[in-house]
């Protein structure tokens, strides 16, 4: 129907679509992830076993892990920061004139995604192995707790988390309630009202989950984090060397898993 | 009393400043001569009388058409018809804040602050002379979204269909929008367009540049309303397919980003954030239906 010149861009053309498509990557996956992520990270509130535990299952994945992730995490995110920064750029922010609430959110919405950008890809060159060329890459699934721990342990890179994960926070969960207008899930005041409710609520748990996980990888025992780890990675090898020779054995050193975790070594 | 300050008016007991007759309102008015000029600030002084509006500043400022500083200037320009805030073509900036001038009153603007009265031109529309803007685009936008219903033709269509209370009651405040523009000027998604003519151009080569420049741009709040209200008309909902199309165009629905300034500035009040909600569920249902249906 549009009467413009076919020479318009393939992002003028398919405005709606994209934006469409923005919205909702920035619930799944990229919401969805952080959501994941924010909360596995949380189990090393149980100990250093525990978040292990979940770090080797997601690693369980082998190869399949890398183009899992570039294709449920980094290029969808990916995607929804260079269609950000398109919007962020055609906006044009006023809260000095019209400080409302509504407005506040807009621009703070604006303001965490550009934050919350930078800091991913500064904690990405940080931790994840794609940073290792870079003088990052400092987590070890292999060790999870007491590698993270130890990266994390100057104070400057911890407060640096905290702003990152709560610029994250703040955009997904605002975000969140901004998504549920913009596909109409919530029309009328009172709906919007208790949507609000859920984004708090979802805002609030996300973000102690996420400082939740800060505060236990510093509070963590190096040392005895890696003592953990180096038994669980002992007794898994075991239990691949004797999973190839016979099922017997194997099923009698699987009984005896869980009180290996149980039983962290004490000082 | 003075003659030099607004609050002169002295602190009551009350210890609130209340201006009384003999004082003196100090107004700044944002000028500019012509499209496409310089703007310039200029100072005016106004004896104060109780009651005054923003409009009955100016008729003061025009009708003595002198500066402050005793200068004889034009008078100041500006754009007003009703005066009771159902025709909307007063808007301007009233100290920073987009709103209708006829009912901007100057007891409770000195309330906000005693000093001086700030009068700007809008800032989202093109500038035709000192507070007057060209709002063409506000009309544009209920074109490309054809905000009316459709009824003419050359035999009788026989009575419209019945519509219930219920549906009254939600469409009234919807059709209270008086296109004053309001909501696009507090809206952050909605930037200035403003097309100058080039020499040689005909007039109707300037407004046909001018209309696909504003095609180009955010279709805004009031047209986006405005469209669910003829959406859901029984007899405007005949072309519900085509006002779609529109709202999700380039420049369409999508340009929200959900500042929601466009409700809170809204001089009528009407819920337009429900209606973006509502527009954007209906474009939701749309998109998959033509996903589906081609």
């Amino acid at each position: 129907m549009s009467q413009h010149e076919p020479s318009r861009s393939f992002f003028y053309r398919n405005q709606f679509l994209i934006y469409r498509l923005f919205s909702l990557s920035g619930l799944i996956p990229v919401g969805a992830f952080l959501v994941v992520h924010l909360l596995t990270n949380a189990s090393v509130l149980g100990g250093a076993g525990a978040f292990q535990s979940r770090v080797d299952m997601i690693h369980s994945l082998g190869p399949l892990l890398v183009p899992i992730e570039w294709a449920f995490i980094f290029l969808p995110m990916l995607f929804h920061a260079t269609v950000g920064f398109v919007i962020i750029a055609g906006g044009l922010p006023n809260v000095g004139s019209y400080p409302y609430v509504g407005n506040i959110r807009y621009t703070l919405q604006r303001a965490t995604g550009m934050i919350a950008f930078v800091f991913i890809i500064w904690h990405i060159m940080h931790l994840h192995w794609l940073g290792t060329p870079f003088g990052g890459g400092k987590f070890d699934p292999h060790h999870a707790t007491s590698s993270a721990a130890t990266a994390l342990q100057p104070l400057g890179i911890s407060l640096l988390y905290a702003i990152g994960v709560l610029s994250a926070v703040f955009h997904f969960a605002n975000g969140l309630w901004t998504l549920g207008i913009t596909w109409g899930l919530w029309t009328s005041p009172a709906a919007m009202r208790r949507a609000s409710y859920l984004s708090i609520g979802v805002g609030v748990l996300l973000g102690a989950a996420g400082l939740g996980a800060l505060g236990g990888m510093r509070s963590t025992n190096v040392e005895q984090a890696r003592a953990i780890e180096t038994r669980m990675e002992d007794v898994k090898h075991m239990l691949d060397g004797q999973g190839g020779a016979g099922n017997a054995p194997a099923a009698g050193t699987a009984l005896e898993l869980p009180q290996l975790k149980l039983t962290p070594p004490l000082p | 009393m003075s003659r030099s300050h607004a609050s002169a008016g002295t602190s009551g007991a009350d210890g609130h400043a209340s201006p009384t007759a003999g004082t003196t309102v100090h107004v700044r008015v944002l000028r500019q001569d012509a499209p496409a000029q310089e703007s310039y600030w200029e100072r005016h002084d106004v004896p104060y009388e109780p009651n005054m509006n923003v409009i009955s500043v100016l008729q003061r400022i025009a009708a003595a058409a002198r500066a402050k500083d005793g200068r004889r200037v034009a008078p100041v320009a500006w754009d007003c018809n009703c005066l009771e805030e159902v025709c909307g073509s007063c808007t301007m900036l009233v100290n920073g804040r987009t709103r209708m001038a006829c009912t901007a009153l100057v007891d409770k603007l000195l309330e906000e602050n005693p000093e001086e009265i700030e009068l700007k031109p809008m800032s989202k529309f093109p500038v035709v002379r000192d507070l007057v803007v060209d709002r063409g685009r506000v009309f544009r936008a209920l074109e490309r979204v054809q905000a009316w219903v459709p009824v003419d033709g050359s035999y009788d269509h026989g009575p419209g269909p019945r519509i219930s209370p219920e549906q009254q009651e939600d469409a009234y405040p919807l059709s209270t929008c008086m296109s004053c523009g309001c909501c696009l000027e507090a809206c952050p998604q909605f930037t200035k367009i403003e097309v100058h003519q080039r020499s040689g151009e005909s007039v109707e080569q300037l407004a046909q540049r001018r209309d696909e420049a504003y095609d180009d741009g955010f279709v805004g709040a009031h047209a986006i309303s405005q469209a669910v209200l003829f959406n859901n008309h029984p007899t405007g909902k005949m072309i519900a397919d085509e006002r779609m199309t529109a709202l999700t165009a380039p420049g369409g629905i999508q340009m929200c980003g959900n500042a929601q300034n466009c409700v809170a500035v809204c001089p009528k009040q009407i819920p337009l954030t429900r209606s973006i909600a509502r527009a954007g569920r209906a474009a939701t249902v749309w998109a998959i239906k033509k996903l589906f249906d081609r």
